[in-house]
């Protein structure tokens, strides 16, 4: 009887919590003909599976109480779980937005044939949806040309697709001649290792994702197949995620010339999957090569140039990571608590006063978490990359180097002791640590910083140096007193003396 | 008194021509005596302690021009001390001298130490409040 009660209870658990965190996991797919997603089973099998909550959705916990609570939440999470809805483009219901609330948290798109979008995806409403935090992850093609309405959204972020809307990325040098052998628009490429050596490396599939016997640099392999290259702008939000190798470039298929006249670009300023991370950290990813996603080419066999034996591609880890990234799976920070003492002795030493002293030595700690596909895990800053805190007032004053110290299951402490300047006014703790593939850390915390007051500083006999004054002192009150005692005392004979003289 | 300064300036007069500096020695001695004989006592006490404070004050400005001046407050308020007190005794010591009488008709020494205790007093706190 007991047990049954206790499993009622458990499942009535299980259901508040699968409900309060299916908002969180709520997908849309954009695509030409709801049939087509039989192609891409595999990729929404990955997607769907088992419930589980998405560190977005939650209220970013600034307590740590909060945080015990959300640690709860997620520790049954086994799948990726999302909520997916099809859609297609002339859908009249669909709909981004429901009374001003985002309807869907990602979204995803694949190729359509028509030129437009039509009026419920107008570009107006896609940056609507990133500015509302929604994060879109966009599947092009080589052999449809992408909808202008996309290309507006892609130029709105400094993302440049080939004239006409059209290209193909092909290599002579890197393709599958298996698949490819005539066209040479399959590409092959090499796992991409992170963009400089202080990044996070969140798509290079090493070890832990490659299954078994895979692990040699030229055995992981990402099939990239009939896909558009994109270039990108100079803004600091973007990066991309899988360059071109060099000897690939793009043309437009369409153009039946013997030879290219006009290249729309090559090598490796091609981008074939790029990033872009806004600045209230929603996420938008562009694939090239919508292809890539298709369940033919997840687990493919395919022969390099000049290789004999065929290797398996990686795209079914690939097509993870990219998908994980952009819908917040991996890669979200989260900034546990803030906290900031006085380092002195005999000092009330409270937490997060409001008002320092000058040259006070100070302690601050931050408490950071990265989320990792279900649960948070510690944070650890990448090497030769620094998580620094600032101590400004307009500029800063202080940027020191913050040093983990206390780390838990799913949290690492950050912290820093220092001495405060000598200068008083309105002062902020700042941690602003924004990296590509990693979502933005803004904490400021503003405390004011008052000069001493007239009875803090120090004693002058507590400083040796003051020795000799006080000593002049000294001799100067004693010789006075000395002085005026032996005054009076030789008083009356002298003046009795001058008077009786005159 | 006179009629001895005549005679004396004749010997010097005399010698003069022997060695200068036998007679600046004689200027300077006979100086002396004249001081020591013509002043009267409190004022030969004022100017002793007059001596000191110039020393006491001198050695304070001396360790701070070799020692530094950290902290510089005690540095004010110990030399500032013995000047202050400087001033306040050369005051004392112009008000009680016989000579000066007319200047000062209505103020007896009595009540020129008086206002000397009282503005040393003041003087020393003030001192001694600044030193912290």
């Amino acid at each position: 009887m007991r047990s049954l009660v206790s499993f009622l209870l458990l499942a009535l658990v299980a259901s508040v919590q699968a409900i309060s965190s299916s908002g969180g996991n709520r997908l849309l797919v954009i695509l030409e003909d709801v049939a087509e997603k039989a192609g891409y089973s595999k990729f929404f099998g990955d997607l769907e599976g088992m419930r589980k909550s998405l560190p977005y959705l939650l209220p970013r916990p600034n307590v740590r109480v909060q945080a015990a609570s959300h640690h709860l939440l997620i520790a049954s999470a086994t799948g990726r779980g999302f909520d997916i809805a099809y859609e297609t483009p002339k859908s009249e219901s669909l709909s981004l937005f429901h009374l001003g609330e985002r309807s869907y948290d990602h979204v995803l798109f694949l190729p359509t044939k028509a030129k437009g979008l039509g009026p419920n995806l107008t570009p107006n409403i896609l940056l609507e949806f990133i500015n509302a935090e929604g994060n879109i992850l966009l599947a092009l093609s080589g052999s449809t040309p992408v909808p202008s309405s996309l290309v507006s959204v892609l130029l709105e972020f400094d993302i440049h697709l080939p004239t006409d809307r059209q290209g193909l990325v092909v290599d002579h040098f890197n393709y599958d001649t298996a698949s490819a052998s005539e066209k040479h628009d399959v590409l092959l490429l090499p796992t991409p290792g992170p963009l400089r050596p202080d990044y996070k490396d969140f798509f290079s599939l090493s070890s832990s994702d490659a299954p078994d016997g895979r692990e040699r640099a030229g055995e992981r392999v990402v099939a990239f197949p009939n896909g558009v290259g994109q270039t990108l702008g100079q803004g600091s939000l973007l990066s991309p995620i899988l360059r071109a190798p060099s000897t690939s470039y793009s043309y437009n298929p369409k153009e039946e010339s013997e030879t290219i006249d006009d290249l729309f670009a090559s090598g490796s300023q091609l981008s074939l999957v790029s990033a872009l991370q806004a600045r209230n950290s929603a996420r938008f990813t562009v694939v090239g090569s919508a292809d890539m996603l298709s369940d033919k080419w997840f687990d493919a066999s395919v022969k390099k140039v000049g290789e004999k034996t065929s290797v398996k591609t990686l795209n079914r880890d690939f097509a993870k990571a990219v998908s994980g990234w952009t819908f917040g799976e991996i890669g979200v920070l989260r900034v546990n608590w803030v906290e900031h003492h006085l380092n002195e002795e005999g000092l009330s030493n409270a937490s997060n006063p409001k008002i320092y002293r000058i040259k006070n030595d100070v302690t601050y700690s931050i408490s950071l978490s990265e989320y990792s596909w279900d649960k948070y895990i510690p944070f650890t800053v990448p090497e030769n990359d620094e998580l620094q805190l600032e101590f400004s007032m307009l500029s800063p004053f202080h940027r020191l180097k913050l040093n983990p110290t206390i780390s838990s299951e799913d949290s690492t402490t950050y912290s820093v002791s220092f001495k405060l300047p000598d200068q008083h006014g309105i002062f902020n703790f700042l941690v602003n640590y924004k990296r590509p593939f990693l979502n933005n850390v803004f904490e400021k915390n503003t405390v004011s910083v008052r000069h001493f007051a007239h009875d803090e500083w120090p004693r002058s006999f507590v400083i040796s140096g003051a020795w000799p004054w006080i000593a002049g002192i000294g001799a100067t009150v004693t010789g006075w007193l000395a002085f005026c005692a032996v005054w009076l005392y030789s008083a009356p004979p002298a003046t009795g003396e001058s008077k009786k003289k005159q | 008194m006179a009629p001895k300064k005549p005679a004396t300036a004749a010997t010097t007069s005399a010698s003069a021509s022997s060695s200068s500096s036998g007679q600046i020695d004689k200027i300077a001695l006979n100086i002396v005596q004249h001081y020591q004989k013509t002043t009267p006592q409190r004022t030969k006490l004022i100017d002793t302690f007059m001596a000191f404070l110039v020393i006491v004050g001198g050695l304070q400005f001396a360790y701070c021009v070799l020692a530094g001046n950290y902290p510089f407050n005690a540095f004010l308020s110990g030399f500032s001390a013995t000047v202050g007190q400087f001033v306040l005794t050369a005051s004392l010591r112009i008000q009680t001298t016989e000579a000066n009488k007319s200047e000062f008709p209505s103020v007896s020494p009595e009540r020129a130490f008086a206002d000397y205790v009282v503005g040393s007093l003041i003087l020393h706190f003030f001192c001694i409040n600044f030193i912290n």
